[in-house]
């Protein structure tokens, strides 16, 4: 009952009071949104990001000049790397038998044309008739480039299904051709869907055969090669064979580091989680500043509500209220306040994470454990800043109390 | 022997001066008395009810309440016993303003931990008591000053104490509304509830069946009232 009392009592003078309220909540409010908002922003890219790069699959790894990278200095030495060729590709499948399947990627973006509708910005693979082995892309319809028409650099062309959705909406488009950077090529075969990935959608690309890709579209690009291994426990050692053909074919020294880079996909998702850490480590700044300045807040104003209570707090004390019970009183009322701003903080916080689902690629994910999390937090801050008021309300002498006006 | 003091001494320190305003009263109070305490304001007759009353512990004598040495209590102890020993009726009534008459009679009831549905009885009955049950939903603000002094008196019944204590509680009335509350008290009083007013004025003071006048701190003279 005192209890009820006491969360009633704080109810209504937040109610009585709104403007005071609102000044008095704001902090706790943005302290537990801040990490509602984080926390389900990141926990809903993290079942996303695990999810998309699993299918990258763990038993491969791409080898390319440039590898990440993280700032101007690494972007200028990737720079005077040699690029990758073919014949690098054609080494490593020589040397490495730990490697099951070695492919080669090259990538442009061109304008695709039907008649007389076209796509720009398309991105245009040139790959080896393998690829589909190594990185996971069905067929729908049709086939995938052969490696008679790898070898003999045929205009055949594998479509992206959004290729195929809006150039041939009605027909099928087996057979037909399109002009891809003005040249004429012949699909053979449309993907499965494959959706977005972070926003990027995944299935606006044409596959054509590398060789066929280079007399196109020219030598000077990147080449990525790719490597799928039979099994986990042959990665490192294929990483190693690859490794080891490719710096001495580039003439490396031994105290150089590579002049290329091996990715996996331990590497992706070590760089998302440093990512990811940091955007915690900026949550838990922001929110714990915002958390101390709203406690300080709650404890002016339950400092102030003191004061204006001293009366009171000498009748309850008159007619036998303990310590305890004023403590308690008083502390309730601290504690109400700041959960009914973690309350507030958790909605808007939940707000903001579907607003920005909505509104850009990143998914999001209300965890119950931030939720809960939050109402910890705010109650916390209630209990840690309530604490010296209500021992200041619990220790006033009944007889001062009386006399105050 | 309801109320007991031997020798009380209450000594506050203003600075460094020293006031002395209670200065050794011995006082002997028999159960269902009624008893008048009278003296000019700076009299310590304010200190020596609030001695009485158990929200003040005396610099030096012994008190006992019920054969219960109070002097030596701590102030949680001392909180129980008003709680349970002692009804309030003050001045200024000193009401919850936010809370209902029903609520400000319950707040005894629920420091002592009394269950809602029998607090709620009784503190109707006391409300009944003082004829004010039509009343109970209504806020101080919502009732009169004679009305206000009435849920005072019910709050200080409802938890049935041995002593009601009433400091000049027709200071903040007018005469006739005044007269009310002080038949109310005589009332109270004949159905056996013992009675300690504390005032400045005489018309008030004989009601009691007893007038002990102070002044300076000591008990001045005594005097009997013949009903």
């Amino acid at each position: 009952m005192q209890f009820l009392e006491s969360i009633l009592i704080a109810l209504n003078s937040l109610k009585t009071n709104k403007l005071r309220s609102v000044l008095t909540l704001i902090g706790v409010i943005v302290g537990v949104m801040t990490v509602i908002a984080v926390v389900s922003i990141i926990a809903g890219m993290n079942r996303y990001v695990t999810d998309k790069i699993s299918t990258m699959g763990s038993t491969t790894f791409i080898i390319d000049r440039m590898g990440i990278i993280m700032s101007d200095e690494e972007w200028w030495d990737a720079m005077k790397r040699k690029r990758l060729t073919l014949d690098d590709m054609e080494a490593i499948r020589e040397n490495c038998p730990a490697c099951e399947v070695v492919g080669a990627r090259m990538y442009t973006l061109r304008k695709v044309k039907y008649k007389n509708q076209y796509l720009s910005d398309v991105g245009i693979a040139g790959a080896t008739a393998n690829l589909h082995q190594i990185s996971s892309i069905n067929v729908e319809f049709g086939r995938h480039i052969s490696e008679f028409e790898e070898l003999h650099r045929r205009q055949v062309v594998f479509v992206g299904w959004e290729i195929a959705d809006k150039l041939f909406p009605n027909v099928d488009p087996i057979g037909k051709e399109i002009k891809i950077g003005g040249r004429r090529f012949t699909i053979v075969g449309v993907a499965e869907k494959r959706g977005s990935f972070l926003g990027q959608n995944q299935d606006n690309f044409v596959i054509i055969p590398v060789t066929t890709f280079l007399k196109a579209f020219g030598t000077r690009r990147n080449l990525d090669i790719m490597v799928k291994t039979a099994d986990l426990e042959s990665m490192r050692e294929a990483q190693d064979q690859a490794r080891i053909t490719l710096r001495l074919r580039r003439k490396v020294p031994l105290d150089k580091p590579d002049d290329f880079a091996i990715m996996t996909t331990d590497t992706f998702m070590q760089l998302y989680r440093n990512f990811t850490s940091t955007a915690y480590l900026v949550m838990i700044g922001v929110s714990s500043i915002a958390l101390v300045v709203g406690g300080i807040v709650i404890m002016n104003i339950m400092l102030v509500s003191v004061t204006q209570r001293t009366r009171e707090v000498g009748i309850r004390k008159a007619l036998g209220a303990k310590k305890r019970d004023i403590l308690w009183q008083f502390l309730v009322e601290a504690v109400t306040i700041a959960i009914v701003g973690g309350i507030i903080g958790i909605l808007i916080g939940t707000v903001i994470a579907k607003i920005v689902s909505a509104t850009t690629p990143l998914p999001s994910a209300v965890e119950l454990w931030s939720v809960i999390l939050g109402l910890l937090i705010s109650s916390s801050v209630g209990i840690f800043f309530g604490i010296f008021p209500a021992m200041k309300a619990a220790r006033l002498s009944p007889i001062e109390a009386l006399r105050y006006e | 022997m309801l109320i007991k003091t031997e020798d009380l001494w209450k000594v506050y320190e203003v600075g460094a001066e020293k006031i002395n305003a209670v200065r050794g009263i011995s006082l002997e109070v028999e159960k269902g008395e009624y008893l008048a305490i009278m003296g000019p304001s700076g009299s310590g007759k304010s200190t020596l009810m609030n001695l009485v009353g158990c929200l003040d512990t005396p610099s030096k004598g012994k008190y006992y309440l019920n054969d219960r040495l109070v002097s030596e209590m701590s102030e949680d102890e001392l909180a129980f016993i008003r709680n349970k020993e002692i009804g309030f009726v003050f001045q200024t009534f000193n009401l919850l303003p936010r809370a209902s008459a029903l609520h400000n009679v319950e707040l005894p009831l629920i420091y002592n931990g009394t269950e809602p549905a029998e607090r709620k009885k009784r503190a109707e009955a006391a409300l009944k008591m003082v004829d004010l049950v039509d009343r109970m939903t209504h806020k101080p603000n919502e009732l009169s000053g004679g009305q206000r002094q009435r849920v005072a008196l019910a709050r200080a019944l409802a938890n049935n104490p041995s002593l009601i204590l009433a400091d000049e509680p027709t200071g903040n009335l007018d005469t006739a509304t005044g007269a009310e509350i002080m038949a109310l008290l005589g009332r109270l009083h004949e159905k056996g509830n013992t009675l300690l007013i504390v005032t400045h004025e005489l018309d008030i003071a004989r009601y009691a069946n007893r007038i002990i006048h102070i002044r300076d701190g000591k008990i001045e003279k005594e005097e009997k009232i013949p009903k």
